[in-house]
């Protein structure tokens, strides 16, 4: 069996993951990330996309409306061409009790959280589709912030410094001698090989499945999986973050990120963090309370739904997992279980990825006897050296100067045949679906009607891919995309589907292609 | 302005819906001398098929006789449209299209299925095809080279002859591909659509560039496949004359739409109606409907200014399925059909999924649309006919799945035909 050392091993490719693996690699340790499938395709990739003000937690979780200011802030900073700066707004509908926007008030002044009371009539003119029967308005600096950029960059990044980053390699076992961690058997999901991984420190970073990772020391950890579902809508159905002024319930926010605008969430405790089954009262819920915010929203476009597993560590006992704390916890297995070179952190949010990252480095320096210090709070990501938001009108910015000048395979996002076959180059992927993170391939309203074939050819042409491996790559992306679509098709959507059955099984006939 | 109240314009007949179910019926009736008006919020599917005439490509595998597949076929289906629709009646309609499209050299009949390939590779069955696609039959197998044109982003050659290298094919038949990638002169532009091309090939310079770089590099014996942009209004000549340059036979092969041998056929029919005298309204969405008992009178159309009623003796629903927009599916889960809210039958029960989880599988919601009696005319379940005078057409019509079973452009053709012909014994 190969064998690969290394001073540091991460086990998770989420936000968390991606953060520790760069702040490490920042601090001078020989670093190895391994993900058992594509970055960012946990919880990270599977969000509403909010970068908090720290507004959503101000009145019941103070700590962590504190570390929300402060990593809003640090990342607004050194992550500018991760987020929109959209601006938040916390609004009181006629279902919600005017009262709490007090509450709100003096939680987001003792936290830190920096806001302002609108007046009703500003917030209408900024947000017109809002319902005017709102009764009062507030400001906070709410974004939005694209998970897969975000990743990507502290993968580059990272790398930069000399880690590797193993995507689709599935960890085994952990190998324990003498009391203590001292490496990983990891499975690569593509070739079938398996790879010994020697390592000083093992950090669990797997978010939801940290208990699964744990158990493979002999460690207990309970982590409650908190699904939440989340539909994104065709349009920006509204240009600021719109969250109801009220305790924290499913439904309560819209987030207008990139070209669609997503509605969450639910919070639904599950066994199993692969097992996130959404239903149609699910669904309805969200249409219900979105129509709440902005009137005609139920028959408004919606383009897909998921859900996601939030890593919920609690050492006690709860009845409802949103009773518990969004804040994360450091585990150092040493301390706790008596199991040395391994740390776990669980719990947190993407908004605090960073922080979550500073504080397990802290822990692992402790473990390997160094004091290095962190320097993610002020070192840019790249992409960010300049401190630019992105902004909604990047892409066709880019494109405006002389139209027709460059092929673009994807309308509905503008992606140009260039940046697919650089991305195609960079990550090598036999998958339309990572290739779909990377540049937001077929995420629009034709859902890929139009851009899969021309990416399957453009993949298929690359490197002359084996046609049974492009028809894959093309068979399997409108199978994985169904489920997604599938349980919220109606309307327009329908009407969308359906002219991209007559492109894939009447004209091209791709359900007769050999695999 | 001296009249405050709706206008009104009388007809014959008035088809709503401008794909090929509804030009169909129109044509064939402007023919027999009726005045007949077409309502088309826009222009129809024909801008999204390839413009072959498939009547039934997939029954558990490929078909290689449409005549001989179909009685069977309808006796397992009897919800099925295709059993209003005897083999006679559509073999009438297929010989009637072929006459009526006389410039685009129709080949193929209910006898024998083509088999031409998909961009992707898939040989797939057809009843008709144009004369531009007929080289492109793999039944007998052959050397062929499909052409990439640099600029044209909805065509792969290189995937489509690998796909189709392997494809099965019945008998011995054995066919090999290759493909030539051509950069053809486009000035500055990078990016240009199939019906920017289509609108190049009508221009000799670029025909002779294309035919100049493309003759060096074939070898003797090889079949040529473009992909379908050869012309748009001269489809023909540009077809001839690189066939007669390149002394090899040429063909197209259908890819993503705007479908340029599409908008060929809508273009053809739409200038036959009008030669006819028959009015065609892009445009214009039908919001209302007059009835008196089970006769519809006329129907109401939103245009810019005041609603204009549209009276006639017999009408045809050609609005298509949910792809068109004929049928909808709200938020709630119910299914309407549009114009009329005519009933929708083969709707699954409330306890049955509508879709199912893989998206291969045959969904429920994919057969519901409008039942029709032996005159075409929409039924409300066992009592009969809604309007004695209504008739639907084409995809608006359930218990087909057009696309699975290569059945589209064949049910279209047949039903608006067969609807003309109601239309026809019944205004006698």
């Amino acid at each position: 069996m190969p064998t690969l050392e290394t001073e540091v091993l991460v086990v998770g490719g989420g936000s968390t993951g991606a953060g520790v693996a760069r702040d490490a690699a920042m601090r001078g340790f020989e670093t190895t990330l391994v993900e058992r499938g594509d970055l960012a395709t946990g919880t990270t990739g599977r969000f509403h996309g909010l970068l908090h003000s720290g507004g959503r937690y101000a009145v019941k979780d103070p700590v962590a409306a504190r570390e929300c200011v402060v990593e809003n802030a640090i990342l607004r900073r050194t992550a500018a061409d991760c987020i929109e700066d959209t601006g938040g707004l916390f609004v009181s509908t006629r279902w919600d009790d005017p009262g709490f926007g007090d509450d709100f008030l003096q939680g987001c002044r003792a936290t830190g959280v920096p806001v302002e009371e609108v007046p009703v009539v500003e917030a209408l003119r900024q947000e017109p589709r809002l319902d005017p029967g709102i009764t009062r308005a507030f400001a906070v600096p709410d974004a939005s912030l694209d998970p897969w950029k975000l990743v990507s960059a502290c993968a580059r990044s990272a790398t930069e410094h000399g880690a590797r980053i193993l995507p689709y390699h599935r960890v085994l076992g952990l190998d324990l001698h003498g009391g203590k961690v001292v490496g990983a058997r990891v499975h690569n999901e593509l070739d079938g090989e398996e790879l010994d991984i020697r390592a000083d420190v093992v950090i669990n970073a797997s978010g939801a499945w940290a208990g699964q990772i744990a158990k493979l020391a002999g460690c207990e950890v309970t982590v409650l999986p908190g699904k939440g579902i989340m539909i994104a809508m065709n349009h920006r159905l509204v240009n600021t973050v719109v969250n109801r002024c009220k305790p924290p319930s499913d439904g309560d926010i819209i987030v207008p990120i990139r070209t669609v605008s997503v509605i969450g969430t639910t919070d639904v405790r599950v066994a199993d963090p692969d097992e996130l089954e959404v239903t149609q009262a699910e669904i309805d819920e969200m249409l219900d309370e979105g129509e709440k915010l902005v009137p005609g929203f139920r028959e408004a476009r919606a383009l897909r739904v998921w859900a996601g597993a939030r890593p919920l560590y609690t050492p006690d006992e709860v009845a409802d997992t949103r009773d518990v704390s969004r804040t994360h916890t450091v585990l150092d297995h040493a301390k706790r279980d008596g199991v040395g070179g391994f740390i776990t952190i669980t719990g947190g949010k993407t908004t605090t990825y960073r922080l979550m990252a500073e504080h397990v480095v802290d822990a692992a320096c402790e473990q390997l006897g160094v004091e290095r210090p962190c320097a993610t709070a002020e070192e840019p990501l790249p992409g960010s050296e300049d401190e630019r938001f992105y902004w909604l009108g990047s892409r066709v910015r880019a494109q405006e100067p002389v139209p027709g000048s460059e092929e673009i395979i994807c309308e509905c996002e503008l992606i140009t045949r260039e940046q697919l076959t650089a991305a195609i180059a960079r990550r090598r992927p036999t998958s339309l679906d990572d290739i779909r993170r990377t540049v937001r391939l077929g995420m629009g309203p034709c859902q890929g009607g139009f851009c899969i074939y021309r990416a399957t050819g453009i993949l298929h042409a690359f490197d002359r891919l084996d046609h049974r491996a492009a028809n894959s790559a093309l068979v399997e992306f409108l199978e994985e995309r169904w489920k997604g679509v599938q349980p919220i098709l109606h309307g327009d959507q329908l009407r969308q589907a359906r002219l991209d059955d007559w492109i894939f099984q009447g004209l091209l006939s791709v359900q007769h292609l050999p695999r | 302005m001296k009249d405050a109240g709706p206008r009104a314009a009388s007809y014959d007949t008035v088809v709503i819906g401008a794909g090929l179910a509804g030009l169909t019926a129109a044509l064939r009736l402007a023919e027999e001398g009726q005045r007949v008006a077409v309502l088309a919020k826009g222009v129809g599917a024909t801008h999204l098929a390839p413009a072959t005439i498939d009547v039934l490509g997939y029954v558990d595998g490929p078909v290689d006789s449409p005549a001989q597949a179909l009685p069977e076929f309808t006796a397992a289906n009897p919800e099925h449209p295709y059993r209003r629709l005897p083999v006679e009646l559509v073999r009438a309609g297929l010989d009637w299209f072929k006459a009526r499209l006389e410039e685009h050299g129709y080949r193929g009949g209910l006898d024998e299925n083509f088999l031409v390939p998909t961009a992707v590779g898939v040989a797939k069955p057809t009843a008709l095809v144009p004369e531009t696609m007929a080289a492109g039959d793999l039944r007998k197998g052959g050397r062929f080279v499909f052409v990439g044109l640099r600029g044209l982003k909805d065509f792969f050659p290189a995937y489509l002859a690998d796909n189709l290298a392997r494809a099965a094919l019945p008998g011995d038949a054995s066919v090999t591909t290759r493909i030539v990638e051509l950069g053809p002169p486009l000035g500055d532009a990078r990016d240009v659509s199939t019906a920017g091309f289509a609108r190049r090939f009508e221009q000799a310079e670029f025909r002779e560039s294309v035919a100049g770089e493309l003759g060096r590099r074939l070898m003797p014996g090889e079949i040529v496949g473009f992909p379908a942009v050869l012309g748009l209004r001269h489809a023909r000549e540009v077809w001839q004359e690189l066939e007669t340059r390149l002394r090899h036979p040429v063909f197209e092969v259908p890819t993503l739409p705007p479908s340029v041998p599409g908008i060929r056929v809508f273009e053809t029919m739409t200038a036959a109606l009008r030669r006819q005298g028959a009015r065609l309204v892009v445009g214009s969405t039908v919001a209302g409907a007059e009835s008196s008992g089970d006769r519809l009178e006329g129907v109401v159309t939103e245009t810019a200014g005041r609603p204009l009623t549209y009276r006639a003796r017999s009408f045809v629903l050609a609005t298509g399925g949910f792809a068109s927009g004929g049928l909808e599916l709200d938020s709630t889960g119910k299914i309407r059909e549009t114009v009329f809210d005519l009933p929708v039958a083969g709707i699954p029960g409330p306890k049955r999924p509508l879709f199912e989880t893989d998206y291969f599988d045959e969904h429920a919601i994919s057969r519901a649309g409008v039942a029709i009696d032996e005159k075409m005319r929409p039924v409300n379940g066992k009592n009969g006919a809604v309007y004695e005078n209504l008739h639907a057409v084409g995809a608006s019509l359930g218990g087909a799945v057009p696309w699975r079973e290569a059945s589209g452009n064949g049910l279209s053709l047949a039903s608006g035909y067969a609807a003309a012909s109601a239309i026809l014994e019944g205004q006698q």
